[in-house]
């Protein structure tokens, strides 16, 4: 991670932490603004932060993370101007999903050293164990999907990547949501605890800019009429220095 | 938290002209038969692994004394992915390539290096694993194969099972228990046992699909030189287990099934299937995705970390890919199809073998038993 990228998190972090779920336009706009933070993508030149589609990574995975009641991502790309909202936004919900799985991953484990039943924590049941190492599995696809995509958005052209993204961030929302909720037991399940913001938006995320079923015939058709034998090649070339 | 710390992978310059490389190698010299470039990891052809020995191919990062070429961790990473997505033949050298070179390199004393590791490069020396044993298999610390000195010799007494490729190397590297009496993970030692060794019998097992790729192999006092201990006496159990987490992130781990989704990408071409189409898409986004993780711990290992619980995450995940592709595709395409004919060929023949998948390299329960320690469960 470079240094501005790291000081962009630092600074992130713990503000959409104090902010989190109950965040709201009217109270809490005004702060993002005076960080510049709407206008991540706005080139310097235009008076924004200039910042990369890897910075974006860094703010949408945070504001995920935390589960920020206000949609800064939406602000964000709508303030960059960008070609395709569609595809940006379903960049924007990937990293969503990639820290929202973080957190409720995280959650999860604290939950399952903890809480004690039969004379020992639930951590310690094999069951439970092969379940979190699952949805840790899936965390980390979403994770390393989403920061595939934000490298091949800094390089250009990056619409098989945002969709396989997607995708793939979608895909990984089931486990996560099932596991994070089965390990939590009934605390899970009520108002005052943490899980439900998060897995709310996990629901509402997998859904909003293309479901599993729009990127997967997308990105099926493109890569049928590419060709069975160009596609090892274009995945290949898609990273390589030209 | 972030359990997978990803990174921008700083792919080789020399990557375009790797890959250009190795196409043409496998284009003259690799299978047709797509049943034949499934799985390909396991499929050994000699006379392969020895063009890949002359091209420059194998022992890529190791010391040009010891007939490496000093290559680059990643540029070797493009080689080997090339090769698997390929489906060529490299099952003959993929074990010594892989781990048993590097482990020689790292550990052995001069006269193991020079015996073994330059003919490694060339593709004339292929190598096994001993680990499992008739009463050990996940877990490993019960081994009770033995070591024990006999003036300054080691005799070797015991069996091995499951050996891939036992009869087609000139070398096993035995994890064996020197300590009489030792107990779990202490007491063990790694040895180099030549396969022509006096005393060194090899039975093979034949797998289900009629294929001879394990074997059993039996020690009956089998003599060895003080200098065929590899590394240090007793501390085989951390020296075997290190050489395991190198082994679990390679592409070899999501890439077995490969040529079965690029003949479903064929035969879907031939018609207009939405549920097809969407299976493509699904399939397409999860190899990225694993390309992405498995080369990023790839960066990781190149730079010296040791990104073990992300490399077990890649395994299991790998796997899974590996192994439900031959059951989607079931599910999906009507065999009936006359134009079908190759994809259900190498669909059954996956659907056979990729049991496997999640059971070599550590069982699916017991990698996700380490990403569970790796999350701080407890």
């Amino acid at each position: 991670m470079s240094d501005t990228r790291r000081m962009l998190a630092e600074m992130v972090d713990p503000l959409f932490a104090g902010m989190g779920a109950a965040a709201i336009v009217e109270r809490d706009l005004a702060r993002l603004e005076e960080l510049g933070l709407p206008n991540l993508l706005v080139p310097e030149a235009e008076g924004g932060f200039g910042g990369s589609w890897l910075d974006a990574l860094t703010v949408f995975r945070l504001a995920g993370y935390h589960a920020l009641g206000i949609d800064l991502p939406k602000l964000i790309v709508k303030r960059a101007a960008v070609a395709d909202t569609k595809l940006s936004m379903a960049f924007a919900r990937a990293c969503q999903i990639a820290g929202a799985l973080d957190a409720a991953l995280a959650l999860s484990i604290a939950y399952a050293n903890e809480r004690q039943q039969f004379g020992r924590p639930l951590g310690k049941f094999q069951a439970v164990q092969q379940s979190l190492a699952s949805f840790a599995c899936e965390a980390a696809a979403a994770n390393c999907a989403a920061m595939g995509a934000a490298q091949a958005l800094d390089r250009g052209n990056a619409e098989f990547e945002v969709a396989a993204a997607k995708l793939r961030a979608n895909r990984a929302v089931e486990m996560g949501t099932s596991v994070a909720h089965q390990v939590h037991g009934a605390i899970g399940f009520t108002e005052e605890y943490a899980l439900a913001p998060l897995t709310r938006r996990l629901w509402q995320w997998r859904s909003e800019f293309g479901n599993d079923a729009y990127w997967s015939a997308r990105l099926g058709s493109k890569v049928i009429a590419r060709g069975a034998d160009r596609f090892w090649r274009d995945l290949s070339a898609r990273t390589d220095h030209s | 938290m972030q359990t997978f710390a990803t990174e921008a992978v700083d792919w080789p310059d020399t990557a375009t002209r790797l890959r250009d490389q190795v196409r043409d190698l496998v284009a003259q010299h690799g299978e047709r038969d797509p049943v034949r470039r499934a799985n390909s990891w396991t499929k050994p052809n000699p006379a392969f692994s020895r063009k890949l020995g002359d091209a420059g191919l194998l022992g890529m990062t190791w010391p040009k004394e010891y007939g490496g070429h000093e290559r680059s961790q990643l540029e070797r990473y493009v080689v080997i992915e090339e090769l698997l997505a390929a489906g060529a033949p490299v099952g003959a050298h993929w074990i010594a390539d892989r781990q048993s070179g590097p482990l020689l390199l790292r550990l052995g004393n001069d006269r193991l290096k020079r015996r073994w590791v330059p003919a490694i490069a060339r593709g004339e020396a292929f190598a096994c694993i001993g680990l499992s044993e008739p009463g050990s298999g996940s877990d490993l610390a019960s081994v009770r194969t033995s070591a024990r000195r006999d003036g300054d010799d080691w005799i070797i007494n015991g069996q091995k099972v499951w050996t891939t490729g036992a009869h087609i190397s000139q070398f096993m590297i035995a994890l064996v228990r020197s300590e009489a009496g030792s107990e779990r993970q202490a007491g063990l030692s790694q040895f180099v046992i030549p396969m022509d060794a006096p005393g060194v019998t090899v039975k093979p097992i034949i797998d289900l699909t009629g294929a001879h790729e394990f074997n059993e192999v039996f020690f009956d006092d089998v003599r060895l030189p003080a200098d065929a201990l590899l590394g240090v006496e007793g501390e085989g159990w951390k020296q075997a287990t290190a050489e395991l987490s190198l082994e679990r992130s390679g592409p070899e781990r999501y890439l077995s099934s490969m040529v079965l989704f690029l003949e479903l990408v064929r035969y879907a071409g031939t018609r207009t299937d939405p549920a097809l189409q969407q299976l493509v898409g699904r399939l397409a986004a999860e190899a990225w995705t694993l390309r992405l993780m498995s080369a990023s711990v790839a960066a990781k290992l190149a730079r010296g970390e040791d990104p073990a619980l992300e490399a077990t995450i890649v395994k299991d995940l790998g796997n899974s890919y590996e192994q439900a592709i031959p059951q989607l595709v079931q599910a999906a395409v009507d065999f009936g199809d006359a134009d079908a004919e190759v994809l259900r060929a190498v669909c059954f023949y996956l659907l056979q073998v990729s049991p496997s998948f999640s059971l070599r390299g550590g069982t699916r329960e017991i990698i996700r038993g380490i990403i569970a320690r790796g999350l701080g469960l407890r």
